[in-house]
C-alpha cells in the first residue's frame, strides 16, 4: 500500500512541480504568437526533463551521492567551480523570477503592487524551509500544485482544434518572425529542462534514503510526472492560442494572463489563475533556494539536509537564508519580472551542458551506477540532449539580443 | 590507486560513517632519494582556495588570518588512518573530536541560535 501512495505521490511530484513562471509564461508568449506551431517545444522538453531526472535519481539511489557530490568528485574542485558559479548565478535570476510571479499573484488578488508584496513572499518561503522539513515541502508543493491542471480543463473545455493541435507536435519552420519563434522555443526548452530540477531530484533522493528498491518508482515518477506535467504547459498554450491569439495580443506582461483562465471558467477562472500562479511559482522558488544551498554544501563538503534543525547543518541553512532575500531585491526593485523570466529562461537553457554532458559521463561510471548505468538508449538518448543542450548554449545569446523584445 | 582521480575532492567519512568534508588537499613527503609519500589528506577552505588559484589563495590565507581566530589552518588526517577508499575514503578518526566544523560551530553559535527558531 504505502508503495501505491509513494507512486501517487511521485506521480503528483512531476505534474505539480512541472508548471511555475518560465514555463507558463513562455507556453502563453507562444501561443498567442504562433498558436500551436510550438507545442513540439514543449514535448521536446518534457521528454528530455523526464530522461535526465530518471538518471539523477537513479544516480542517487544507487550511489547515495548528490548530483554535486559526483561533479566535485569525478570531475575535480576547478570543473566544480565553475559549474557551481554558473549555477548559483541561474538559480538566483530563476529563484528571483518566480518570487516576483508570487508577488504578482498576490498583487492580482489584493491590487496592491508586486513590489510591495516581494519581501513578505520571500520572508515565508524562507520560514518554511527553516522550520520545515524535506517530505513536507516536496508533498505540500506538488499536492496544491495540482490545481494547475485547472490550465489543461480550460483548455479541453475551449475545443481546440485536434488537427491543428496534433500538427505543432512536428517541428516545422515558422512562418513569419524567425528570430522570435526560435526565440521561444529556446525559452520553452529553457523552462522545462531547469538544470536545478536534476540536482534538486538527486538530493531529494538521498533526503528520502532512496535505494535500488526505489528504482521502479523513480522510473514512474519521471515518465509520467514529466509526461503530465508537460501537459499542463500544452494546456497553458493552447489557451493562449484560443484566447490571446485572435486578439493579436503578444503577450507583454503577466496581467494578461489571467484571460487564459477567465475566458473558460469566468469569475472562477481568475481565482484559479491566481492560485497556480502563486503556488506554482512559490514551489519553484522553495525548490530552487534548496538546491542553491544543497549545491554549495555538498561540493564543498558540508553538513546538510533539509531535514536536520538548522542548528545541526549551520552553514548549509544560512546559504538560503543569505540567498532568499536577495533573490526578492529585483520584484521588490520594480523589475519587469516578464523580462526577467525571458532572460533567466534563456541562461537556464545557456547553462544546461554544465550538468548534462557530467551526466553522460556519471551514468557511465560504475564506481557510481554499478550494474544499474545506463544502456545504449538512454546513452544515445542523453548524448543527443547534451548535443541539443551545447547548441542551446551558443544560440541562446544571439537569439535574445534578436528575439528577446 | 591514482591519488588525483581516486583520492582528491572524494567524500570523507569519519569512524560513525558521518560525512566529514571532502578531500580538499593532499601532503606528500619526500625523504631522501625515495618517491615521495603521501602523509596525510587537508580538509579545509584554505586549501581549496590555494588549489583554485596562487592569488586566490593568497586572498584566503590573509583574510584567514586577520578574521579566522586561532584555527586557520586547514585539518590534517594521518594517512595512517585511511580505512578503505571505495566511492567515500573512510577515516578512522571521529569528526565531532576534530576541528574540521569550526566553522559550522561558530556560525551555529554565533548566528543560527540567535535566529528565531534557531534553537533546536
Amino acid at each position: 500500500m504505502s508503495r501505491l501512495i509513494e507512486i501517487a505521490l511521485g506521480i503528483v511530484t512531476g505534474i505539480g512541480g512541472f508548471l511555475e513562471a518560465g514555463s507558463l509564461a513562455t507556453a502563453a508568449q507562444a501561443g498567442s504568437e504562433f498558436r500551436y506551431d510550438l507545442i513540439w517545444a514543449v514535448i521536446v522538453g518534457a521528454v528530455c526533463l523526464a530522461f535526465l531526472v530518471e538518471m539523477s535519481g537513479r544516480l542517487s539511489a544507487i550511489s547515495k551521492h548528490t548530483i554535486p557530490d559526483a561533479l566535485r568528485e569525478r570531475f575535480g574542485i576547478r570543473f566544480f567551480a565553475v559549474a557551481l558559479i554558473i549555477m548559483e548565478l541561474v538559480m538566483f535570476m530563476v529563484m528571483a523570477t518566480e518570487l516576483g510571479g508570487v508577488a504578482i499573484a498576490l498583487e492580482f488578488a489584493s491590487g496592491v503592487s508586486y513590489r510591495w508584496w516581494a519581501l513578505p513572499v520571500g520572508f515565508v518561503a524562507w520560514i518554511l524551509l527553516w522550520k520545515g522539513t524535506f517530505g513536507l515541502i516536496e508533498k505540500g508543493v506538488s499536492v496544491l500544485g495540482l490545481i494547475t491542471l485547472a490550465f489543461v480543463v480550460g483548455a479541453i473545455h475551449l475545443h481546440p482544434p485536434l488537427a491543428e493541435v496534433a500538427r505543432g507536435a512536428v517541428p516545422r519552420l515558422p512562418a513569419h518572425d524567425h528570430a522570435r519563434y526560435w526565440f521561444l522555443a529556446v525559452s520553452i526548452l529553457g523552462a522545462s529542462i531547469s538544470p536545478y530540477l536534476f540536482a534538486f531530484y538527486s538530493a531529494g533522493a538521498v533526503e528520502d534514503k532512496w535505494d535500488v528498491s526505489h528504482l521502479t518508482i523513480n522510473r514512474i515518477t519521471a515518465g509520467f510526472g514529466m509526461g503530465f506535467g508537460g501537459i499542463v504547459a500544452i494546456g497553458a498554450l493552447i489557451l493562449a492560442a484560443i484566447v490571446l491569439h485572435p486578439l493579436d495580443v503578444q503577450v507583454d506582461s503577466f496581467a494578461q494572463l489571467p484571460l487564459l483562465l477567465t475566458s473558460a471558467f469566468g469569475r472562477v477562472g481568475f481565482a484559479l489563475f491566481v492560485c497556480s500562479l502563486a503556488i506554482a511559482c512559490f514551489g519553484a522558488a522553495q525548490e530552487i533556494a534548496l538546491t542553491a544551498a544543497y549545491m554549495l554544501a555538498q561540493g564543498l563538503g558540508w553538513r546538510w539536509s533539509e531535514n536536520l534543525p538548522p542548528a545541526e547543518d549551520a552553514r548549509f541553512s544560512l546559504a538560503y537564508t543569505i540567498l532568499i532575500p536577495l533573490a526578492a531585491v529585483p520584484a521588490a526593485a520594480g523589475v519587469d519580472i516578464l523580462k526577467l523570466t525571458n532572460i533567466s529562461m534563456v541562461l537556464s537553457a545557456a547553462s544546461l551542458p554544465v550538468i548534462v554532458a557530467p551526466l553522460l559521463i556519471l551514468m557511465n561510471d560504475r564506481r557510481y551506477v554499478r550494474d544499474y548505468g545506463n544502456g545504449w538508449f538512454s546513452n544515445t538518448v542523453v548524448a543527443l540532449i547534451t548535443a541539443l543542450a551545447f547548441v542551446l548554449a551558443v544560440v541562446s545569446f544571439p537569439l535574445l539580443i534578436k528575439g528577446g523584445g | 590507486m591514482l591519488l588525483v582521480h581516486d583520492v582528491l575532492d572524494k567524500q570523507l567519512t569519519d569512524r560513525h560513517g558521518v560525512r566529514m568534508g571532502k578531500a580538499d588537499g593532499l601532503v606528500m613527503l619526500q625523504e631522501g632519494d625515495g618517491p615521495p609519500r603521501v602523509v596525510s589528506i587537508e580538509v579545509g577552505s584554505l586549501t581549496l582556495a590555494r588549489r583554485l588559484g596562487r592569488r586566490l589563495g593568497r586572498w584566503a590565507t590573509a583574510l584567514a588570518r586577520r578574521w579566522g581566530g586561532k584555527h586557520t589552518e586547514s585539518y590534517r588526517i594521518p594517512w595512517t588512518l585511511v580505512r578503505g577508499i571505495t566511492l567515500e575514503i573512510a577515516v578512522d578518526v571521529d569528526a565531532e573530536a576534530t576541528r574540521v566544523n569550526v566553522v559550522e560551530d561558530w556560525l551555529r553559535v554565533h548566528v543560527v541560535e540567535h535566529l528565531p527558531g534557531g534553537r533546536p
